[in-house]
């Protein structure tokens, strides 16, 4: 590529340039303004955070809030901090690679394989796809109510989904025949081919589809709120709503609380970001 | 090789729906020790034409329409235009590009506390500080979440907020496959900026600009996490933001009447399977792909 | 993975689909229909608690409460586990009974629903019969159903508009000094008014307004309106006639002009920090309030809008599980519990009416020209939940396996109303809604 950018605006002036800036600089601080917000709130004291204008002032910084949310739910009772936020990522974790597994190989199946009533089967996929999980929810309320409190059930229900497999589906039609073909000849089945030849080629697909799952169900809300009531299972965006809802509300601290459910992710953000843009992106402008 | 998988489906959705259905012709309550009786179509007679159920229901149904409504085309829009601002060699634009991301990884619960103290009714809130500092002093405390008005809005707001980065980044990938040479030869041809948008921006991400709609408008049916938060605990005006999801959920959960949460839950998705049907219908020709 | 057979299979996919759920809505469908019955046990080992998430300070009383009654002896072990306030009761109609714990705490007025749909297990032979004895009479009445005691409280509970009396003498507000001369509901909105004018932000009134009404707090806190406007929220095991009569309505109208004159009190300081001149809240602020204006707190009765000034009454209980194994040994937690020492530390947190006989006597904050008199001069001029009438005060919540849904659209409504809804319109809704839950419900007869 030239000195032309991709969007065809060649010889950008200074003048062009500082204007880019400036929009964008305007329009980055209006949108960060609320992440600023929860940041600078969860360094102050309680009654400074709702003031105003002045919530903005970095005055009396300190990690209080943090301490005292810590202490708060640090006993059999209450439930630990340290442990909803562990019941949050063994459920991430365990629905992200199940989810993997599952739908990347239930794709494969869908988009390479050939056998009798495959179409049908990928039809009735599409169709669930449309299902949102809200609109099972309610049913699912009923039939899993012995379950209630249970660590399984807060996961099983999101390890297989529709939406990632289509997602593996556009990808895989995307890989030339004559790598399988290779493959076969080499007397590879198709497991082995999925295993050794697909899955190191869809890497992109793979990491697109973890990431999504990982947000969806890091921020998982509606499952846990009818499912669980026991603080020793409950995942860490529940218990930020419990949290919140205890009176005196202690703004300070429910912001602290906040930085902390919201810092794993934007971890996992920092460090997958490209694998994460690179990802969505084959899926989507290939679908 | 999809055993697994749409074994999964079956059981957590395919059956979870099938049971919806026939839940919502019986009178069942939780935790009832009245077994349940036949009901007929009565949960269906009394979301469409009893006032006191149809009316909060219909209210649920509009309120979901007109976020939809709004948020469409509005994320969409605003994700298009920061996504043709971002597509630029500019030094940082990475940075710049994450900032607007990252509202993405935040959860709704979360979203929802930040928004409502930034909205919240005193003249302490935020918004209303920042008001009064810019219209020096004239601008009175006003209730953005519980005025029946700003409710909805205030809802769209920090939905779209937090939304709108993931939309940005399906479509600066979108942009990014634009060969630059179109673009060149536009700029030999004299085209203008907004002809070269019309002409050769539109069409490239054509297919991914109706991938985004489609998404968002599914998406945005689903309400629920930043209602249930804000209603609970946040002074929102319940009937102008109810939605039916939220619906769904407290009738089951709050008033433990099943059944009722059931025939709720076929009739949202008898709408999103429509609409969704009706949107492929509309935007399929001219995208075969 | 080639399907050999794939219209056997998808007879057989067709007819899983349809037969599972008719199956599980044989299977579960009856909800609390299985005999469950409690086990007295050995009386020794762990038993499970559950108990609401309250104030802080309560939490606090209890775990310590728990703390000490492991250390005391090593027969029986609590594992105590805290439940949001909001979602207690939800929760526990939601679980199966054999899933309770042995011992559990739950709101006063839900208790005939739990008895309704057996989650709870009698006391009466478990807890000891000191421990009865020492209770209050009003503890006892709402514990009991058809001659068996279900539960058993710590407290009862207080409601009342605490004052500022430094704001109020410089606004030259007349405020009433107990119930014999209480305010009119008139006399109060002109008392807001004269307060508004002194007021920097011109919002002299907290109302609790932070989680909204759209839950206990709002049957609790304002249904003493209805009764005082010679409503109730259930007459007969009806609402429509009761819950919505012109002078209820006209009733919710003034309330609901009174939301100009509210401090969202969105950080919970408005009143200890002076921001308001009044509160209307119970007993539960107490601790906090006294301790932040001192001599200054004032407690007065709520306004009276035509029946005499009404006040909630009743409060959290303490009973044992349906399904218990071990109810010997939530009996010996029980009356460890509900001990002096524990009650005294309890209600000196939350500022609640001591339920034991003996608690109440040693308490200084009850007694005559003790600072929260009003409380006890309201509870000892009981309602009960059907007689309400112009000279009793404390009404008890109604007494009906139904009171789930009663609180859940009496306080949708309240919810709508201060939000702007049309009062009479909205309480008309709530009524028919009650009264259909009803009958599909059979009237939730307790058999």
């Amino acid at each position: 590529m030239s000195t032309t950018t991709s969007t065809g605006m060649p010889r950008r002036q200074p003048l062009r340039r500082f204007l880019d800036y400036a929009v964008l600089s305007v329009l980055a601080f209006v949108f960060a303004l609320p992440v600023i917000y929860l940041f600078l709130g969860s360094l102050k004291p309680s009654d400074e955070v709702l003031d105003g204008l002045s919530g903005f002032l970095p005055t009396h910084l300190s990690f209080d809030n943090y301490s005292a949310v810590l202490d708060a739910l640090n006993s059999d009772s209450t439930g630990y901090f340290w442990r909803f936020m562990g019941i949050s990522l063994l459920l991430a974790f365990v629905v992200v690679t199940g989810g993997l597994f599952v739908n990347s190989m239930a794709a494969y199946g869908l988009s390479r394989l050939k056998w009798r009533g495959r179409e049908a089967v990928f039809t009735l996929v599409l169709l669930l796809m449309l299902v949102p999980f809200e609109s099972v929810a309610v049913p699912l309320f009923y039939m899993f109510n012995d379950q209630r409190n249970t660590l399984p059930i807060l996961a099983l229900p999101f390890i297989a989904n529709a939406f990632s497999i289509y997602q593996f589906h556009t990808f895989f039609r995307t890989i030339p025949p004559s790598i399988e073909e290779a493959a076969r000849i080499d007397g590879a089945g198709p497991w082995r081919t999925f295993f050794a030849i697909i899955v190191p080629m869809s890497k992109p697909a793979f990491a697109s589809v973890a990431i999504l799952t990982f947000l969806t169900q890091w921020g998982s809300f509606l499952w846990p709120v009818l499912m669980v009531s026991d603080p020793s299972v409950r995942p860490l965006p529940l218990e930020m709503s419990v949290f919140q809802g205890q009176l005196p509300p202690d703004w300070g601290q429910i912001l602290a609380f906040g930085v902390l459910l919201v810092l794993p992710v934007l971890v996992v953000f920092a460090f997958f970001q490209r694998w994460f843009v690179q990802g969505v992106a084959s899926s989507a402008v290939k679908g | 090789m999809s055993g697994p998988a749409v074994a999964g489906l079956i059981a957590f959705v395919g059956i979870p729906f099938c049971y919806a259905v026939v839940l919502s012709f019986y009178n069942v309550r939780l935790g009832s020790p009245l077994e349940p009786t036949f009901f007929g179509v009565e949960q269906y007679r009394r979301l469409f034409t009893d006032p006191d159920l149809s009316g909060p229901f219909l209210r649920a149904l509009l309120n979901n329409l007109t976020f939809a409504v709004v948020v469409v085309p509005l994320q969409t829009g605003l994700a298009l235009g920061l996504a043709i601002l971002l597509n630029r060699k500019l030094k940082a634009i990475g940075l710049f590009r994450s900032l607007f991301f990252m509202p993405v990884v935040f959860p709704m619960a979360l979203v929802a506390v930040i928004w409502r103290l930034i909205l919240a009714r005193s003249d302490q809130g935020m918004l209303n500080s920042a008001l009064d500092a810019v219209s020096f002093g004239h601008w009175g405390a006003f209730d953005w979440l519980g005025d029946g008005l700003t409710a909805m809005a205030s809802i769209i707001v920090l939905s779209v907020w937090q939304g709108v980065g993931f939309q940005m980044v399906i479509l600066l990938a979108g942009l990014q496959q634009i060969p630059g040479e179109l673009y060149e030869a536009a700029e030999l041809d004299r085209a203008s900026r907004w002809q070269q948008f019309r002409h050769v921006t539109l069409p490239g991400i054509r297919g991914t600009l109706v991938f985004v709609a489609m998404l968002t408008s599914v998406l945005s049916f689903r309400v629920f996490d930043q209602v249930y938060v804000l209603v609970k605990g946040g002074g929102l005006d319940e009937d102008a933001t109810r939605t039916v999801m939220y619906q769904a959920v407290t009738t089951a959960f709050d008033q433990n009447n099943i059944g009722q949460a059931s025939a709720i839950t076929v009739v949202f998705f008898l709408i999103v399977v429509a609409l969704t049907l009706i949107q492929r219908r509309v935007v399929r020709p001219g995208n075969e792909d | 993975m080639n399907a050999g057979n794939r219209r056997s299979r998808h007879a057989a996919r067709t007819g899983l689909a349809l037969v599972l759920p008719l199956a599980a809505l044989a299977a579960c469908g009856g909800g609390g229909g299985t005999d469950t019955a409690a086990e007295s046990g050995s009386g020794t080992g762990t038993i499970s608690v559950w108990a609401h998430q309250g104030q802080k300070s309560e939490d606090t009383a209890l775990q310590n409460a728990v703390k000490s009654f492991n250390s005391s002896q090593d027969k029986v072990k609590v594992e105590l586990k805290l439940i949001p306030g909001n979602d207690y009761t939800k929760t526990i109609t939601a679980t199966d009974a054999s899933k309770l714990p042995d011992v559990m705490e739950f709101d006063g007025p839900t208790m005939a629903n739990f008895v309704y749909n057996k989650k709870l297990a009698p006391i009466d032979g478990y807890v000891s019969s000191k421990t009865m004895a020492n209770a209050t009479d009003a503890s006892k009445a709402q514990g009991e159903i058809n001659g068996k005691h279900y539960g058993l409280g710590m407290y009862d509970s207080g409601l009342g508009i605490y004052g500022n009396k430094k704001l109020l003498d410089a606004a030259g507000v007349k405020y009433p000094t107990g119930l014999s001369d209480d305010w009119t509901a008139d006399e109060f909105t002109a008392a807001l008014k004269t307060l508004k004018a002194k007021d920097s932000d011109g919002k002299p009134l907290d109302l609790q307004e932070t989680g909204g009404y759209n839950n206990e707090w709002g049957t609790y806190g304002f249904a003493p309106i209805v009764w005082s406007a010679g409503g109730s929220l259930l007459k007969d095991g009806k609402a429509e006639g009761a819950l919505d009569t012109p002078a209820v309505v006209s009733a919710m109208k003034t309330f609901q002009s009174w939301k100009t004159y509210v401090d969202p009190n969105t950080d919970g300081n408005a009143f200890a920090k002076g921001r308001v001149a009044l509160s209307w809240v119970g007993h539960w602020m107490y601790p906090t309030y006294s301790e932040a204006l001192g001599d200054d707190l004032v407690v007065l009765p709520l306004p009276d809008f035509g029946n005499g000034p009404k006040t909630g009454q009743g409060s959290w209980a303490w009973g044992i599980g349906a399904d218990t194994k071990n109810a010997k040994a939530a009996g010996t937690f029980l009356d460890s519990l509900l001990d002096d020492t524990n009650i005294t530390a309890m209600t000196t947190a939350n500022g609640a009416v001591p339920a034991t006989r003996t608690a109440l006597a040693a308490s200084p904050l009850y007694k005559q020209g003790g600072p929260l008199q009003l409380y006890s001069d309201q509870l000892a001029k009981p309602c009960g939940d059907t007689d309400i009438t112009k000279s009793c005060v404390a009404v008890t919540r109604p007494v009906t396996a139904g009171y789930p849904t009663v609180t859940a659209k009496f306080s949708e409504a309240l919810n709508s109303i201060y939000g702007g809804a049309d009062p009479k319109s909205t309480l008309e809704k709530a009524a028919r809604g009650i009264d259909q839950d009803f009958s599909d419900n059979a009237g939730y007869k307790i058999p």
